[in-house]
């Protein structure tokens, strides 16, 4: 018996061909099965994200096996031939390391993150309810978790935010704690906004008001995010009672000015305020951020956070190697 | 040496060493989850300190310099204790320390604290409660230093873009931080509201008028700070420095009046 793993992701297809063999969330258990039967496997696991898809498999030969996939699911499918130039072929302790390399986030596009690992446990649940999954991958997948939570804790793969929205997130949430009670100003409905003060909401801020030139965006964004639009010309009456402002407008000066911030310090009674300014040009004037109880961020300095962080993780990677190879070294597996 | 002095001993040992290692693990990057333990330690020994100074006394063991130093010390535990795993502020007791560490160290230096104290017969009630109620205030205000100088250094690490550090990544909130300092100084200060109103009820020598006069200023100057935060408001860093600045000068102002 062999273990096999075929499948393609970001780095090998491109998104027209990963959504061909992409499997919804609750078909899983089934597609698992209709893979033993497709490869005339013993076990199958099919994982399938955004990202990726890939088969898992027990069977007698991995040349045959690996054979008869390609061709049944190309029949399946309905693709040409030339798709087989998008997969990779891995068997035994190569299936396994990869394995374990992905629930880690090591394969993602993200380097280190942590949904994948959700993920996975979610495709090898629902084939081990559809009976798909036995001795060989039920071994191998227990251990690739286990090895996923190693890495996770024992290395610094996973830590610091690897871009701008989740580094401005962060920071919030170091100036005001759990953003349920701070409200957030977005002035501009630029695209980079949108995405910021979405994670801002998705950490539990409680409130956005939304600025923008175009009153009819405004509303159409405040709308999408539950919030409220303010005219473009009324943003310094709402100063007085946000915490966190995102200002990403196309405007060729600042927009925000230091007398602006002074003239709402009084009726904020001095609170900490933080500016994300990510528009290019600079929406905030520099000299806001000399206000004490003022926090500025520009974009320049949150991608240079993030790259940092991204720096950190890819330090990790041999550390997160080591403990891989360190694990997949114990288990004594029939397939590898 | 007495065992008074022996468990103050081991006390700041105890305060030195989780204060040192939680400097170490923050400095790693990892919080410091032994520090509340150690500090429970400390704690401990201060009550075995002041239990035995007390027996001595037949009073609240509040009569010499080195007494109060160390009931000073005691106090300042017993608000981290109270105030630090609550507000989950783990990182309060990795500043906390190396302040208790210099009352106690302070009060171990000979002639500080009395070899052999005498009882006290008849010790006035308003006595004890202004000098109990007084070290207590001190003690929350002397946490609200802390917690002062806690928020400076992550004003600053936050204004200047310094990210890195793993006393950054173990720092609380600015937000948690000015709450938990600003209830601090509201119970340090609604504390020596009592010793002051004991100190005016209690017998008084002639010397003792100027002890009280300080106590009223410092009590004034708390006073005042809190009525502007509460009234204009104020900004994290004036909040936290008055607090470092008036904590420090009512020290100095006791140790000479």
């Amino acid at each position: 018996m062999e273990l096999l793993c075929l499948g393609l992701n970001h780095r090998t297809a491109p998104v027209e061909v990963r959504e061909k063999f992409a499997v919804g969330n609750t078909k899983l258990g089934e597609a698992a099965m209709d893979l033993i039967a497709l490869a005339e496997a013993t076990e199958g696991v099919v994982i399938s994200t955004c990202n990726r898809t890939e088969f898992y498999l027990a069977a007698e030969r991995a040349g045959e096996a690996f054979a008869k996939i390609e061709l049944r699911l190309a029949e399946k499918i309905q693709v040409d031939s030339s798709v087989a130039a998008h997969f990779y072929r891995l068997e035994k302790i190569a299936a396994a390391r990869h394995l374990c390399r992905v629930v880690s986030g090591l394969d993602s596009m993200m380097l280190g993150e942590t949904e994948i690992f959700g993920q996975v446990k979610h495709a090898y649940g629902a084939a081990l309810d559809a009976g798909a999954t036995g001795a060989i991958l039920n071994k191998l997948f227990q251990r690739a978790f286990g090895v996923g939570k190693k890495v996770r804790t024992e290395t610094s793969i996973q830590e610091g935010s690897t871009s701008v929205g989740n580094v401005a997130v962060d920071l919030a949430e170091k100036i005001f704690g759990h953003l349920k009670h701070s409200e957030v100003m977005i002035l501009g409905a630029g695209e980079m906004s949108r995405i910021t003060a979405q994670s801002l909401v998705s950490r539990g801020a409680r409130s956005i008001f939304v600025a923008n030139r175009s009153f009819d965006r405004a509303q159409e964004l405040a709308t999408e995010m539950g919030g409220s639009a303010v005219r473009f010309d009324d943003w310094q009456s709402v100063l007085t009672r946000v915490d966190v402002v995102i200002s990403s407008t196309g405007a060729p000066h600042t927009i925000v000015h230091r007398e602006d911030v002074e003239k709402a310090r009084r009726a904020r009674k001095y609170r900490p305020l933080f500016f994300i300014d990510i528009a290019v040009p600079r929406d905030i004037d520099p000299a806001v951020g000399e206000i004490e109880e003022v926090y500025l961020y520009d974009i320049d300095t949150l991608e240079q956070l993030a790259e940092e962080a991204r720096g950190r993780r890819q330090l990790q990677i041999e550390q997160c190697e080591c403990i891989i190879d360190f694990e997949l070294a114990k288990l004594n597996l029939p397939g590898l | 040496m007495g065992m008074d002095r022996w468990f103050l001993l081991a006390a700041t040992l105890l305060a030195a060493v989780g204060g040192a290692w939680g400097m170490v693990s923050v400095h790693g990057g990892k919080r410091s989850h032994w520090t509340v333990v150690w500090m429970i330690g400390v704690f401990l020994c201060q009550l075995g300190f002041l239990g035995i100074r007390g027996e001595m006394r037949a009073a609240c063991p509040l009569m010499d310099r080195g007494e109060i130093l160390a009931f000073l010390a005691w106090s300042l535990t017993l608000f981290y204790l109270l105030v630090g795993p609550a507000y989950r502020i783990s990182l309060l007791g990795v500043f906390t320390a190396p302040v208790v560490v210099i009352f106690q160290t302070a009060a171990l230096i000979p002639g500080t604290l009395t070899a052999h104290p005498a009882k006290l017969p008849g010790s006035s009630a308003w006595h004890e409660t202004h000098s109990a109620m007084s070290v207590l205030a001190y003690g929350a205000l002397a946490l609200a230093a802390v917690a002062g100088v806690m928020f400076l250094v992550l004003d600053r690490q936050l204004k200047e873009h310094h990210l890195k550090s793993g006393l950054f990544k173990n720092l609380p909130p600015v937000r948690e931080l000015l709450i938990s300092l600003e209830r601090l100084l509201w119970l340090g200060s609604g504390l020596l509201s009592i010793g002051i109103a004991a100190g005016f009820l209690m017998p008084r020598t002639a010397s003792a008028w100027g002890h009280l006069i300080a106590a009223v200023a410092v009590w004034g100057g708390y006073l005042v700070l809190l009525g502007v935060k509460q009234v204009r408001g104020l900004t994290g860093r004036r909040l936290s420095l008055s607090a470092v600045v008036l904590f420090v000068l009512s020290l100095l102002v006791f140790a000479f009046v």
